[in-house]
C-alpha cells in the first residue's frame, strides 16, 4: 500500500466528497424544517441532469452556465412538489411521509424511464478532459470544478441562512418549530421554500456532475443513498455538518476501494452509516436533532 | 355477515379455482400469494408493531441462500432447509433489532438502518465466491420429488404458497389478539406511553422481529425452489423489501387481510399497465409510486382501513 | 421426404394431443417464435434484435419463402418477457400452443435458463438470442442451440485475438489486469479471463469488480495502475465504461491498450459518437459482423434503408438466427420440431454475415466456429482489425495514448 495509492485515495474521495456535501446539504435542510427524509432527493438531481443536457444538447448551452437556468427552475419545482404532495399529507405519520418520498421518487424516476428510455446520454464538454496532477495524484477539472462548485454553493447557502430573513426563518422553523409558529412566521410558505431550496441544491450538484458522469433515469440513486449517509453522519439539520460529512464519507468511500478487495467498498460507507445511527444519531458533530 | 359469506366463498374459489386456470394466470396467481405472503410477514413487524423496515430483504435472502446452499453442498432437503433459513433469519434479525431498539431508533431512523443491513448482506454476497458471487446459485433441474421441494408443473408450489399465506394470516390474527399484539399496539401508538404503563416495549419489538424475520425467510426459500435460481440482487435487493411493504401499506397495514387484499390489487394493476402502454418501460412502477402516493395521502390505513371505516 | 410421409408424421404429432396448427403450417406458413424483452429496461435493444429478425424473415419471404414446404412463408409470432422469468415460460408455453417450429430469444440468460426448460420439455428447437451465459447448452439438453459465442468463447477468443496482435507488433503482454462490473455479466467475464491466463501464458495482475452505480473509479484505476499492466480489459455497461476509458487516460496507467470485453460502450456508434475523442483507439471484443463479406454490405444497406439507422450487432445476430433457421428448414423439408431439431445439429452454412467460418453446432448446441470480432476504434469509427482474414483495417498497437 504505497503513499501514492493513499494521496490519490485522499484527492478523489475529497473532490466527490464535495459534491456529496452539497447534495446533502440540500437533504438536510429539508429535513430541518419538514422533518422528512426524502427519498425523491436523487430523483430530483436525475431531472436537473437531464435538463442539463438538453440544454447542452439542444442549445449548446455549458452544463455550468445552465445552472442559472436549473437552479431557479427546479427550486420552483420543488416548491410545487412541497405544496401539491407533502404538505397535504403534513400531519401523516412520520413513516407514511418516508413512504410518501418513495413513492415520488419511483414515480419521477419511472416517468423519466417512460419518457426517454433507459439509454445512457454523455455531456462531453470541451474541458472535460483537462487534468493536472497534485504530486503523483491526479485531479480531473470537471470533478475538481464539481467540488469547488460545490463548496460555493453550499457556503452560499449558508449566507442566505444567516443573512436573509427567509433564511433565518427557516432556521427558526428548523430548530424550534412551535417557538417560530408563535412568532408569526408563515410556516407553510418558509416550509415549501426550504424544500424548493433543497432541491434547488440537488439540482446545481446535477449540472455540476453532469459533465464527469452519464445521464440515464436511475443516475440520482448512487447519490442518494450517499447523501442519507452523508445527513446521518453530519447530523440531521445540521447544514455544515453536511458538507463535512459529504469530504468524511467521499475519503471513507475511496480509502475503502484502495484498501479493499472487490466492490467492498460499498460496506465501508454503510458500515459507517450503521455505527453513526447506532451509536451517534446526532451525528458526528452533534447539532443534529438526533433519533 | 356478509364478509364471511365472501370471505369463505373467496377461499373457496383459491382452493378449487387454479387447477382449471390458464398457466398465466396460474403463475400470476402464484405472484399475488407470494407478495401477500411476504406484505403478511412485514406487516407483524411494520404494520402492528409500528417498526416500518425498509430491509426485509436481508431475512429473505438469508432463507433464500440458506435452504439453497443446504441443498446444493450438503444435499439438504430445502424443507428443513427452510426451517433452518428462518432461524437464522431470526437469529439476525434479533441481532439487527437488538441494535437499533436498544439504541432507540425509530421512525425514519429505523427504516434507514433496515435499509442499510439489506444492502450491506446484497455488497457481502457480491463479493462472496462461496455464495456465487454474482453468478447466483442454480438448482438444477431435477426430477420432481416433493421430499425436496421441487414439483412437477405449477399447481403444487400454488398450494404450498396459498398455504403459506394463510398460515400468515392466521397467525397474524393470533399474535393481534394476544398479549404480545395488545403490547406493540400500545407500542405502535405511543411507545413512550406503553413504556411507562410498564410494557417492555424491547422485548415486544423484538419478538415481533423474529416472527416476521422468520416468516420472511420462507418465502425467500420458497421463490429459491419455485424459480431455481438466485443472486443476491434477486434476493437481498430493494425491489423485495418494497413489494412487501407496498401490499401490506395498500391492503391496510396493521389488519391481518390487508397485504393479501393489497397483493390482489396491485399485480393485476402492474400487468395491466405494462400491458396497456405497450412498448414503455417503467409503467407499472411509475404506477406503482403514484399508487403509494395516493393511498399514503387519501387511504392511509390502505384498503382494509377504509373498508372498515365504512362499515 | 416425400409429402405423405410428412402428413404422416404431422398426423402422428397430432395425435399425441400437439399441434394441430402444424397441419395446417404445412402448406402456408412456418411459425417462429421469439421471445424479447420488448417492454422493460431492454426495450431499446429488444427492438434492434427484432428488427434483425423482420429483416431476415421479409427477405427470405420475398425471395420465396421455404422452397422445400412449397415456398412456405416464415411468421414471426411476438412474445414479451418483459426481461422477467415467470413471463417467459408463459410466453414460450404459448407460444408453443401456437405451434410454433422453434423459438428464439429469449436475451436474458436468467430468462433463458428457465425457459429452455420449456421448451425441452415441449422437444422445440430453442435458438438463443444475446444470451450469453455457459450454463445455458449444459444439462444434456437437446433442444437448445446457441450461434453466437458464448461467455468462454468470447473471453478466451478476444485474448487469443489480442495476443496474435501484439505478437505481430513485436510487443508481448505480459500482465494483464482487469475491471469488471461486479454482476453476472462481468463476473462471468472475469472468471474467464483469469481462468485462461495460464493457457495463454500470462500473469493475471489485478482483479477490480467494481460497482456499477459508483460515479468515481479512481481509486479503483490507482490499483490498476500499481499493479504495472500490460493490458486493461473493461468488462462494463456504458456509463461506467465511459468514467473509466476517462480516468484511466488521464491517470496514464501505462497499458499497451484498453480493450473492452463485449462492452456495451467501446463499440457502440452511439457512445463513439457521444464521445469522439475519448474512444479513440479502444479496442473492443464484441459480436460483430464480417466487414469483408458483401452479403453483410447488403444487409446493411437494406437494414438502413428500412429502419432508418445502422445495424447493430443486435441486429445481426438476430438476422443470423433466422438465416440458420432457414438453411435447417430447407434441409428438414419440414416444419416439425423434431425434424428441425436434427437438421439444426448437423448445420454447415458458409452463407452467412458473421466473423467466423462455417456456422456448426456441436453436441451440446453450441456453435463451434463462434467468435467474436476484435473491434478498434479509429477516426470516430468501430473497424474489425482481428481475426486477420475479417479485418478491415490495420490494428495500432501499442496504442501511444495509454503509455506511461
Amino acid at each position: 500500500m504505497t503513499a501514492d495509492l493513499l494521496l490519490q485515495a485522499v484527492v478523489s474521495g475529497l473532490l466527490l466528497g464535495g459534491v456529496y456535501g452539497l447534495v446533502a446539504s440540500g437533504l438536510s435542510l429539508i429535513f430541518g424544517v419538514l422533518r422528512i427524509i426524502n427519498f425523491a432527493h436523487g430523483a430530483v438531481m436525475m431531472l436537473a441532469m437531464y435538463t442539463t443536457y438538453w440544454l447542452f444538447t439542444l442549445r449548446g448551452i455549458d452544463p455550468y452556465l445552465s445552472i442559472v437556468v436549473t437552479g431557479p427552475l427546479f427550486f420552483f419545482i420543488g416548491m410545487v412538489i412541497q405544496r401539491v404532495v407533502i404538505e397535504p399529507n403534513r400531519f401523516a405519520a412520520e413513516h407514511n411521509q418516508l413512504l410518501l418520498t418513495l413513492g415520488l421518487a419511483l414515480f419521477l424516476e419511472n416517468l423519466a424511464l417512460v419518457l426517454w428510455q433507459g439509454d445512457f446520454r454523455t455531456v462531453r464538454p470541451s474541458y472535460a478532459s483537462a487534468s493536472f496532477v497534485v504530486g503523483e495524484a491526479l485531479v480531473e477539472v470537471p470533478r475538481l470544478v464539481a467540488c469547488g462548485g460545490a463548496i460555493v454553493m453550499a457556503l452560499a447557502l449558508f449566507a442566505f441562512l444567516r443573512l436573509t430573513d427567509v433564511g433565518k426563518a427557516i432556521r427558526a422553523l428548523s430548530e424550534e418549530s412551535e417557538g417560530a409558529m408563535l412568532m408569526g412566521i408563515d410556516v407553510g410558505r418558509i416550509r415549501a421554500v426550504a424544500f424548493g431550496i433543497g432541491s434547488g441544491c440537488v439540482a446545481v450538484a446535477g449540472a455540476l456532475v453532469t459533465p464527469f458522469f452519464y445521464v440515464a433515469p436511475d443516475v440520482g440513486e448512487s447519490f442518494n443513498i450517499m447523501a442519507f449517509v452523508v445527513v446521518v453522519l453530519g447530523g440531521m439539520g445540521n447544514f455544515v455538518g453536511a458538507l463535512l460529512g459529504g469530504f468524511i464519507v467521499g475519503l471513507a468511500e475511496s480509502l475503502g476501494a484502495t484498501l479493499l478487495p472487490g466492490s467492498l467498498k460499498q460496506l465501508v460507507v454503510f458500515a459507517l452509516f450503521v455505527l453513526v445511527l447506532l451509536f451517534r444519531p446526532a451525528g458526528l458533530f452533534g447539532g443534529g436533532r438526533g433519533r | 355477515m356478509a364478509a364471511e359469506v365472501f370471505g369463505g366463498l373467496a377461499l373457496g374459489l383459491l382452493v378449487l379455482a387454479p387447477p382449471f386456470l390458464p398457466p398465466y394466470f396460474l403463475e400470476i396467481l402464484i405472484s399475488v400469494m407470494l407478495f401477500g405472503y411476504l406484505g403478511a410477514a412485514w406487516n407483524i413487524l411494520g404494520g402492528y408493531a409500528g417498526q416500518f423496515s425498509f430491509g426485509h430483504a436481508a431475512y429473505f435472502g438469508i432463507g433464500a441462500y440458506t435452504s439453497t446452499l443446504l441443498f446444493l453442498r450438503l444435499g439438504v432437503s430445502p424443507w428443513l432447509g427452510m426451517l433452518a433459513g428462518g432461524v437464522l433469519a431470526a437469529a439476525f434479525g434479533l441481532g439487527a433489532g437488538y441494535l437499533s431498539f436498544r439504541y432507540g431508533l425509530r421512525g425514519p431512523y429505523f427504516s434507514l438502518v433496515t435499509l442499510a443491513f439489506a444492502e450491506m448482506l446484497r455488497v457481502i454476497a457480491v463479493n462472496t465466491k462461496a455464495v456465487g458471487s454474482s453468478l447466483g446459485l442454480v438448482i438444477p433441474s431435477r426430477e420432481p420429488a416433493p421430499v425436496n421441494f421441487v414439483f412437477a408443473g405449477k399447481l403444487p408450489y400454488y398450494y404450498v404458497i396459498l398455504a403459506m399465506a394463510l398460515g400468515a394470516v392466521w397467525i397474524t390474527r393470533r399474535v393481534a389478539r394476544s398479549k404480545l399484539g395488545y403490547s406493540l399496539l400500545a407500542i405502535r401508538e405511543n411507545e413512550d406511553a406503553a413504556e411507562a404503563s410498564g410494557v417492555d416495549a424491547l422485548g415486544m419489538k423484538l419478538r415481533a422481529m423474529a416472527i416476521s424475520s422468520f416468516l420472511t425467510a420462507l418465502g425467500g426459500t420458497f421463490y429459491a425452489q419455485y424459480f431455481a435460481y438466485i443472486d443476491p440482487t434477486i434476493t437481498f435487493g430493494p425491489t423485495v423489501s418494497i413489494q412487501g411493504l407496498l401490499q401490506a401499506i395498500v391492503g391496510g397495514a396493521g389488519t391481518a387481510l390487508g397485504p393479501v387484499i393489497g397483493a390482489f390489487v396491485l399485480t393485476p394493476l402492474s400487468e395491466l399497465s405494462r400491458a396497456a402502454v405497450r412498448g414503455r418501460a417503467g409503467v407499472d412502477v411509475m404506477l406503482y409510486g403514484l399508487v403509494l402516493i395516493l393511498v399514503i395521502s387519501f387511504l392511509p390505513q390502505g384498503l382494509m382501513g377504509w373498508a372498515r371505516r365504512r362499515r | 421426404m416425400n409429402r405423405r410421409a410428412f402428413l404422416k408424421t404431422a398426423g402422428a404429432v397430432a395425435a399425441l394431443g400437439a399441434l394441430p396448427s402444424i397441419g395446417r403450417a404445412q402448406a402456408k406458413e412456418v411459425k417462429l417464435g421469439y421471445i424479447l424483452p420488448v417492454t422493460g429496461p431492454l426495450a431499446f435493444e429488444a427492438q434492434l434484435s427484432l428488427n434483425g429478425l423482420q429483416l431476415a424473415v421479409d427477405e427470405i419471404n420475398d425471395a420465396g419463402g421455404i422452397k422445400a414446404l412449397g415456398a412456405a412463408k416464415l411468421t414471426l409470432l411476438p412474445g414479451d418477457s418483459q426481461n422477467k422469468v415467470e413471463l417467459g415460460n408463459s410466453e414460450a408455453a404459448r407460444l408453443i400452443d401456437q405451434g410454433i417450429s422453434a423459438l428464439i430469444g429469449p436475451f436474458s440468460s436468467l430468462v433463458a435458463y428457465s425457459v429452455r426448460q420449456v421448451t425441452e420439455k415441449n422437444k422445440t428447437p430453442f435458438v438463443l438470442l444475446a444470451a450469453v451465459a455457459d450454463n445455458l447448452t449444459e444439462g444434456g439438453l437437446r433442444y437448445v442451440f446457441r450461434v453466437q459465442p458464448n461467455g468462454k468463447a468470447m473471453s478466451t477468443l478476444t485474448m487469443n485475438n489480442m495476443f496474435a496482435m501484439a505478437k505481430a507488433a513485436n510487443t508481448p503482454i505480459k500482465r494483464v489486469a482487469m475491471m469488471h462490473e461486479d454482476g453476472n455479466f462481468g463476473t462471468t467475464m472475469g472468471n474467464h479471463v483469469e481462468a485462461f491466463a495460464g493457457k495463454l501464458g500470462y500473469s493475471f495482475v489485478q482483479r477490480i469488480p467494481y460497482s456499477l452505480k459508483s460515479p468515481d473509479f479512481t481509486a479503483e484505476l490507482s490499483k490498476v495502475k500499481a499493479s504495472k499492466p500490460d493490458l486493461l480489459v473493461i468488462s462494463g455497461y456504458y456509463g461506467d465504461s465511459k468514467i473509466i476509458a476517462e480516468t484511466a487516460a488521464k491517470l496514464r496507467i501505462g497499458v499497451h491498450a484498453l480493450v473492452g470485453l463485449a462492452n456495451a460502450a467501446y463499440s457502440n456508434p452511439k457512445f463513439i459518437a457521444d464521445n469522439r475523442e475519448l474512444t479513440d483507439q479502444l479496442f473492443d471484443g464484441n459480436y460483430w459482423h464480417n466487414p469483408q463479406s458483401p452479403r453483410a454490405k447488403a444487409v446493411f444497406a437494406a437494414y438502413e434503408k428500412r429502419f432508418n439507422s445502422t445495424l447493430t450487432s443486435h441486429g445481426v445476430q438476430a438476422y443470423t438466427v433466422i438465416g440458420v433457421l432457414k438453411d435447417a428448414l430447407e434441409r428438414a423439408g419440414s416444419a416439425d420440431r423434431d425434424k428441425l431439431r436434427d437438421a439444426l445439429s448437423k448445420t454447415n452454412l458458409a452463407d452467412h454475415i458473421l466473423p467466423q467460418d462455417a456456422i456448426k453446432f456441436d453436441d451440446i448446441g453450441e456453435n463451434v466456429n463462434a467468435s467474436p470480432a476484435l473491434l478498434q476504434v479509429q477516426n470516430g469509427k468501430p473497424l474489425v482489425v482481428g481475426p486477420a482474414r475479417f479485418a478491415e483495417a490495420k490494428p495500432v498497437f501499442p496504442v501511444p495514448r495509454w503509455h506511461g
